[in-house]
């Protein structure tokens, strides 16, 4: 059974190559990009795949046991779009075709001074031969890594200007992980595969890894009442756990001022670092004021987008007021 | 004593004869394969995007180009071991010997680079830039000259061993990958992807002397092993092999292969090819006496090299 799925997986890929990518590639003088194309067209199966299952799966179970009931789920479909552009590659690959050329461009530069940049197995060399444990490494780094990055795009105003669109949505569901402004896209990108790169991940790697990410931040956002169990909740970010984060209203503490639960994958991040909540209620989701305007909870997708670039310019501004009102205003909303 | 000798010569033939090494680039793994029962038989994990593998000149060793792992990785040809790791070498994507062994040469073609090791202690001897995209790699017979394809500039790079300095560039076909020395070291042959044939150039005069049609991406050349004829892979899905003669420069014999066949190897006996199938996870084995697809072997992802010692001529 699972040779036969790999096989017509195969078969696919390898016939979508064959038949829309390679002849454009090669017409354009741009054949040694076939490998990576080729890899490319791994990671839209495997999103549709992905979007697929998680419809088939999370979604019943959304119906079936839901946190909110809404008469209708309109503002949804924004996010539905957001996720199509995101799973089925057409954004990640936007964000590898800008930043490519800009780490080949470093990594061969410093190949040509005699520069090898160092990688993680120059450290562990048993990961060399062990694949599986090298992934769970990678996979350990990376979402270390994103922990912090999440951390900084809430207090960072000109980062939360953006990532307050992703906060702006009343309606949290399956939908809703991959409602970014694109500029943020692009940000992530390039802290992700920097990191990526500083480790030595390897591209077929990369793709598995994006996945288990992308899959979890599926899982975390749904709207429906799932518990991981006693272990489970400390082990993985659950919807229960990421709900906090998403709070209309923040848990009292100073340690919340710009939000809370911040993991991606390991809610071990927060518990190191003191940003971590584990409430129990479910509380309502959403983004109280600034930086954007009401409407942008069920605006579109160029009207979110457009809100999103204005509050950006708008951070970046000196802002008036004295050094006090000012670190106030840092501790915005999250 | 005779007997005995005869004897351990045999056996070592029959296991020169039973194992054939693919590569498998996305997985970073090699497959072993049993040539007789035509079973894999074990994997084992190699390395970060291992792409290309090529015997040592005196066959004890089969090296590995580990490119994202930045290392060369020696294998036994006759068990499949591992024999030893030479790390810092950056990004090897192609491997090639000088004919006079005097030179070990590595492209880089995610880096767009050139480099030359003493092949001794693979010291490093010089690092040339090489725009873009360097692939594959022949030598002239007096090892005077490494020529490179540049797959992105459609160019063919050459660089002075002695000086190892870049001697000329010329433009060719477009995207431009395997390249040959024919027999009477007189042509290179060069395999255009985005035109589907296969470009003689006269190396010396750096002229352009004829393009012989094989098929859509051909994409690298094997030598038969009788001083004459070359297979050609192209590498679509659909697939195929053409044989090409290089004394009337024509295509005389092709076969369906699919699965976008990539680097081939051919028996001593000259009966088998055998293929890696990149986009379709086989191997892939033609039955070159009957003259098609006699079987396909499952290995890893993106296969990418296949080796085994029991091969034809490699001239």
């Amino acid at each position: 059974m699972i040779d036969a799925l790999t096989e017509a997986f195969v078969h696919l890929q390898g016939w979508m190559f064959d038949r829309l990518v390679q002849p454009p590639l090669l017409a354009l003088g741009l054949g040694s990009h076939l490998e990576m194309a080729f890899d490319g067209i791994q990671f839209f199966l495997a999103g549709v795949l992905q979007i697929g299952f998680a419809y088939l799966l999370l979604r019943p179970l959304e119906a079936w046991r839901p946190v909110e009931v809404w008469p209708d789920r309109r503002a949804v479909r924004v996010n539905v779009l957001y996720s199509l552009l995101d799973r089925l590659g057409i954004v990640p690959l936007a964000v590898f075709a800008l930043l490519a050329p800009l780490f080949a461009a470093v990594d061969g530069w410093l190949r040509l001074h005699d520069i090898i940049p160092p990688q993680l197995e120059d450290l562990l060399p048993a990961l060399e031969t062990r694949p599986l444990l090298c992934f769970l490494v990678y996979l350990l780094l990376l979402d270390f890594a994103e922990y912090w990055r999440h951390r900084l795009s809430h207090v960072l105003r000109w980062w939360w200007a953006l990532h307050a669109i992703h906060h702006s949505q009343r309606r949290m569901t399956l939908w809703t992980d991959s409602r970014n402004h694109l500029l943020e896209d692009l940000i992530g990108g390039f802290w992700f595969a920097g990191i990526a790169l500083l480790i030595g991940v390897p591209p077929g790697q990369f793709i598995g890894l994006l996945l288990v990410v992308k899959t979890v931040e599926n899982l975390a956002h749904v709207n429906a009442r799932l518990s991981f169990g006693r272990l489970g909740e400390r082990l993985l970010v659950s919807p229960r756990y990421h709900r906090w984060h998403h709070a209309l209203d923040l848990p009292p503490g100073r340690q919340y001022r710009h939000g809370c639960n911040f993991a991606v994958l390991l809610p071990v991040w927060d518990q190191l670092f003191g940003t971590q909540y584990r409430g129990q209620a479910l509380p309502p989701c959403g983004l109280a004021g600034d930086p954007l305007p009401p409407d942008a909870a069920s605006s579109g997708f160029w009207r979110q987008q457009w809100q999103g670039l204005q509050a950006f310019v708008a951070a970046l501004q000196p802002r008036a007021g004295t050094a006090n009102e000012a670190q106030q205003a840092g501790t915005h909303a999250r | 004593m005779l007997a005995l000798a005869v004897l351990l010569c045999g056996s070592q033939m029959a296991a020169h004869a039973g194992l054939a090494i693919a590569l498998n680039s996305a997985d970073g793994t090699i497959s072993l394969i049993d040539t007789d029962s035509y079973k894999v038989t074990g994997k084992i994990n190699v390395c970060k995007e291992p792409h290309h593998l090529m015997p040592t000149p005196d066959d004890k060793s089969l090296i590995v180009a580990c490119a994202a792992s930045n290392q060369l990785v020696f294998f036994d040809p006759l068990t499949g071991q591992e024999q030893r790791r030479v790390r810092d070498i950056s990004d090897p994507y192609q491997l090639g010997y000088s004919p006079n062994r005097k030179w070990f040469v590595a492209t880089s073609l995610r880096l767009d680079r050139v480099d030359i090791y003493d092949p001794a202690d693979f010291r490093l001897v010089a690092r040339l830039p090489a725009p873009r995209t360097p692939s594959h790699m022949a030598f002239d017979d007096a090892s005077q000259f490494v020529f490179v394809t540049l797959q992105d500039s459609n160019e063919v790079m050459a660089i002075s061993l002695p000086t190892q300095k870049i001697a000329w560039v010329m433009p060719v076909a477009a995207t431009p990958a395997g390249i040959v020395m024919s027999p009477d070291n007189r042509y290179l042959l060069v395999a255009s992807m985005g035109e589907g044939v296969v470009e003689v150039i006269e190396w010396r005069a750096r002229k352009s002397v004829r393009k012989i049609a094989t098929a859509t991406a051909a994409h690298n050349l094997q030598p038969k092993g009788d001083g004459r004829h070359f297979y050609v892979s192209n590498r679509t899905i659909d697939g195929s092999i053409s044989l090409l003669d290089t004394q009337t420069m024509s295509v005389v014999e092709k076969y369906d292969v699919p699965g976008g066949p990539d680097d081939m190897m051919v028996r001593a006996d000259g009966k088998e090819l055998w293929t890696t199938a990149r986009f379709a996870r086989k191997v892939q084995v033609v039955d070159l006496v009957n003259k098609q697809l006699k079987l396909s072997i499952p290995v890893g992802s993106s296969p990418h090299g296949v080796f085994f010692l029991n091969h034809a001529g490699l001239r």
